[in-house]
């Protein structure tokens, strides 16, 4: 009895949180008239006319948003895992002054408020020419403090006898470091799932930084949601449920990487 | 022998320098410069950079800090950001705690299969997640009146046109988003916690509350510090549900404005209004100090700085 409440509990919190995104797939499937019903979980008919209005591009270019997103969202995530880890790596293993510095400078970056800084990066790029510069926006979210201090946490992990071992040898900090990255695998593929996860979701800095043609995927369901386009409801729910398909297989087939990686950097 | 030590102390030197410089660069050039132009532009006279000129404008400085602490829907929007910030770390945070603890007894088999199920909400976008509360738990008919306050004997709640409810609303979305995410943390913080204390606590006979009360919280106490500051931060900044869900407003008398929409609201109001950047940026300036500063206070505090750095 006394577990039996508590599963009972995650049991109906499991269902309250996945049921409407059953409910989403379903509903792209149907009518205006059917969605403003939510209790009915079935379509009357399985028309995919959401999926083929969404896809001919008479609203929005979903295949031109789609690649953006994953093209902005993938290499910011590559290129933060590659700096913020090099980073990490320094403070985890290097032997230097400032270290505290730079630590406090990761943090600060964390503890202030993105959103907050998106109009004073929106004031910078502009005065620097780089508004609208798909190459601008991506380099933007780069400078992670999350990353420094979750590599900063996996390295050191790592005993400090090899890196010793590695310095014996000749190899400087910057071959070690490369040498090093194989074995922290599991923890960059996890940072960059999340990194691609946090840019991928990222609203206000792209409806500020990126043109009107440069549509991501949050602008673009904003754009299918606003009444005033009158876009049937089912072509947003579609446009919702494509937009979870890459996100969704990265965090599936990695799942258990995830796991173990942040099993490993809660412990240390 | 000089000449060896001085080309290793060179080449290490090289190397710091290419490990950190790229991030040291980016900090500097997409956080520190726009940070202290923020500051600036905080500080110069709206009435010259507004497009739309107006007679009324002061002069720069420290005028545009003092024209935000008179603003009284900037003071709504502080209230109701620290509602829902306040609101929904204390309940994302214990559900992901109580959720994690029930996942761990469960079979190892299964974990995975409710530990995925419940961050599907933490990968959807969070204009999914508004059209989908919008959709499908708001109105007369949605799933809230229909499963919840109907069969509780209550009349339906018109939940995002009613002043009392816009904001409950908005904290259940941002609990809806991150709990899976927060649970799988705390889960795998109790993951790690020794098999050998819950057998002494077995052979004790210590009750579930003392187990949680001496095992479970103290294992993971800096992840729900973590947690706590990461959720802070990220609702303080929250825009895109809100964004969404009040179609870019602050909803029915400004019950669901929250801070970033208003800031965003002053800069590039729609219509005819005023490209207030000065107004906005001072108002960014000031609660985003607030936060860090604070964020900072309570690392101190809990003296758990280094557990996480």
């Amino acid at each position: 009895m006394s577990r039996f409440l508590p599963r009972l509990v995650l049991t109906l919190v499991v269902v309250i949180t996945t049921y409407p995104f059953v409910w989403m797939g379903l509903s792209s499937f149907k009518s205006n008239r059917e969605i403003y019903q939510p209790a009915q979980l079935l379509p009357e008919a399985f028309d995919p006319f959401a999926y083929h209005l969404l896809l001919s591009g008479e609203f929005i270019d979903f295949y031109g948003v789609l690649f953006r997103s994953i093209m902005l969202a993938g290499c910011q995530a590559f290129l933060a895992c590659l700096i913020t880890a090099g980073a990490g790596f320094a403070l985890a293993k290097g032997r230097f002054r400032g270290k505290a510095m730079i630590g406090v400078a990761a943090l600060i970056v964390i503890l202030y408020p993105k959103q907050a800084m998106s109009l004073s990066l929106f004031e910078w790029m502009v005065s620097r020419g780089m508004n609208g510069n798909l190459y601008g926006f991506m380099l933007s979210g780069v400078a992670s403090g999350l990353g420094v201090i979750f590599f900063t946490k996996v390295f050191q992990n790592i005993p400090d006898e090899l890196i010793d071992l590695a310095r014996v040898e000749g190899e400087s900090l910057l071959r070690s470091f490369f040498g090093f990255l194989p074995l922290v695998k599991p923890a960059l593929i996890t940072y960059w799932i999340l990194h691609f996860l946090l840019c991928w979701q990222e609203h206000l800095l792209p409806l500020l930084l990126l043109g009107s043609e440069q549509l991501t995927l949050p602008l673009a369901l904003a754009k299918l949601s606003d009444s005033s386009y009158r876009i049937p409801e089912a072509v947003g729910l579609a446009a919702g449920v494509l937009s979870m398909v890459p996100i969704f297989f990265l965090f599936g087939y990695f799942f258990r990487r995830i796991r173990s990686a942040l099993s490993e950097w809660v412990v240390s | 022998m000089p000449g060896f030590q001085s080309k290793r102390c060179s080449e290490s030197l090289t190397s710091l320098l290419l490990l950190i410089g790229p991030f040291l660069a980016c900090w500097v050039f997409f956080w520190l410069m726009p940070l202290i132009g923020g500051v600036e532009l905080a500080m110069e006279d709206s009435a010259q950079t507004v497009l739309n000129q107006s007679d009324d404008s002061r002069p720069g400085d420290l005028q545009n800090f003092k024209r935000i602490l008179e603003d009284r829907k900037f003071i709504r929007s502080l209230e109701n950001t620290s509602i829902f910030v306040g609101s929904s770390v204390f309940i994302t945070l214990s559900l992901g705690f109580f959720l994690a603890s029930v996942i761990r007894s469960l079979n190892t088999s299964i974990r995975p299969i409710f530990l995925f199920l419940l961050i599907v909400p933490s990968l959807a976008l969070p204009g999914t997640l508004a059209t989908l509360f919008y959709l499908f738990f708001h109105g007369k008919s949605g799933a809230l009146n229909q499963f919840l306050i109907i069969p509780l004997g209550f009349e339906p709640i018109n939940w995002m046109m009613d002043t009392d409810w816009i904001l409950p609303c908005l904290i259940a979305q941002a609990v809806w988003r991150w709990t899976g995410l927060i649970t799988l943390l705390i889960y795998c913080g109790l993951r790690t916690i020794p098999k050998w204390q819950f057998d002494v606590a077995r052979i004790e006979g210590a009750s579930p509350w003392t187990v949680i009360r001496t095992i479970l919280y103290p294992g993971v106490r800096h992840l729900l510090l973590f947690g706590g500051i990461f959720l802070g931060v990220d609702g303080v900044a929250s825009f895109s549900g809100a964004y969404n869900l009040l179609g870019g407003s602050g909803g029915v008398l400004d019950a669901g404005l929250l801070f970033v929409t208003y800031a965003y609201q002053v800069a590039f109001p729609g219509g005819g209004g005023r490209f207030d950047l000065p107004l906005a940026s001072a108002m960014c300036v000031t609660v985003a100090m607030l936060t860090t500063f604070f964020g900072l206070f309570i690392l101190k505090i809990c003296k758990k700085r280094d557990a996480i750095l």
